[in-house]
């Protein structure tokens, strides 16, 4: 049967996330390296990978509380960074609209960047959504798998890498890379260049205050550049 | 006890995040001006992470410390390649290389 006209399979979603896998893998040993090599408290930071389930954000709050930010600080950046999350999740209800809450709310725990755009992808209308739960689960469950054995692992081989490979340089590479992939224009552009200097300029508030205050302060920029580049 | 009163509180606004339209049934729409400012949040808070962390390690600004170069470096290999593994792959050897070079040449 044609792959497009039959129902899509939890095997079809894990195939669809697989070439991602490739590119989650390392991002969570890296967290659990330098999780592991911070002052945070180990089991939490664990932890945060189920609890959480969003590398990025993670990573985000180790960072913070390793620096002496405060909770507060870390909590609201782990929010902001998360945010985007509330785009996915008004897209995929979409589809969602008839099911039942026992396939909506594991499902909701799964909605990741990668989850979502396989599933976007291969699912373009709510309308047509022949073996939407089985892919999209295929999918989640995949990458969830993936999350948890890569940082687990990371934590373990972590403790054996020595301080003079600087690891902890790992994160802010990290960060660079996903800047890099989420500026798609000129107000996003905007959106970095504004947040990023008063981040910089901000660097000696107190608690990490400065990165909240920068992130901010490019959300409005990136908006208000809408109308010079439109 | 602070990293896991973060870790649960960060879980707990994470799920209601990814939660929040999916029990709205999909039949509320995000609102525009929410939905605007929803795409410049990823590239104004990383940046706001980043651009500190290369430009001001240590808390103080600094613009001419390995880590910068070493991170446009890897900027660019992410950039051309798509993904965050080649960032790393090549930003942490060009920091080793740095680093090896002030250390040994210029000292």
């Amino acid at each position: 049967m044609d792959p497009t006209t039959r129902p899509a399979t939890f095997t079809d979603g894990m195939k669809a996330v697989s070439p991602l896998i490739l590119g989650i893998a390392p991002f969570g040993l890296i967290f659990g390296v330098t999780a592991i090599a911070s002052n945070v408290n180990h089991w939490a930071a664990w932890a945060s990978s189920f609890i959480v389930f969003a590398g990025a954000s993670q990573i985000a709050i180790v960072d913070v509380l390793d620096g002496g930010g405060a909770a507060v600080v870390a909590l609201l950046t782990a929010i902001v960074i998360n945010a985007r999350h509330l785009m996915y999740s008004a897209d995929m209800g979409r589809y969602t609209a008839s099911d039942r809450w026992r396939s909506k709310v594991p499902m909701a725990y799964l909605l990741t960047d990668q989850a979502y755009l396989v599933t976007a992808h291969r699912f373009p209308s709510p309308l047509e959504r022949n073996g939407f739960l089985p892919f999209y689960f295929g999918a989640g469950v995949s990458l969830w798998t993936t999350w948890q054995i890569s940082t687990s692992a990371g934590m373990v081989l972590g403790a054996a890498i020595p301080e003079s490979w600087s690891l902890g340089f790992a994160i802010p590479l990290t960060f660079m890379a996903l800047l890099v992939l989420a500026i798609k224009d000129k107000p996003g552009l905007t959106a970095a260049i504004v947040g990023g200097s008063v981040a910089v300029m901000g660097v000696g508030l107190p608690y990490s205050l400065g990165l909240l205050v920068g992130a901010a302060a490019g959300v409005v920029a990136g908006m208000a550049s809408e109308r010079w580049f439109a | 006890m602070t990293a896991w009163v973060v870790v649960i509180l960060a879980g707990i606004a994470t799920f209601a995040m990814r939660f929040s339209f999916i029990a709205l049934f999909g039949r509320v729409d995000v609102p525009p001006t929410m939905e605007r400012a929803l795409r410049y949040v990823a590239p104004a808070v990383l940046a706001a992470i980043t651009l500190p962390a290369i430009l001001a390690p240590g808390a103080v600004f600094d613009p001419w410390n390995a880590f910068l170069p070493a991170a446009i470096v890897g900027g660019l290999a992410a950039w051309r390649t798509k993904s965050i593994g080649a960032a790393i792959l090549v930003g942490l050897p060009a920091l080793w290389l740095l680093t090896w070079l002030i250390d040994s040449v210029l000292a």
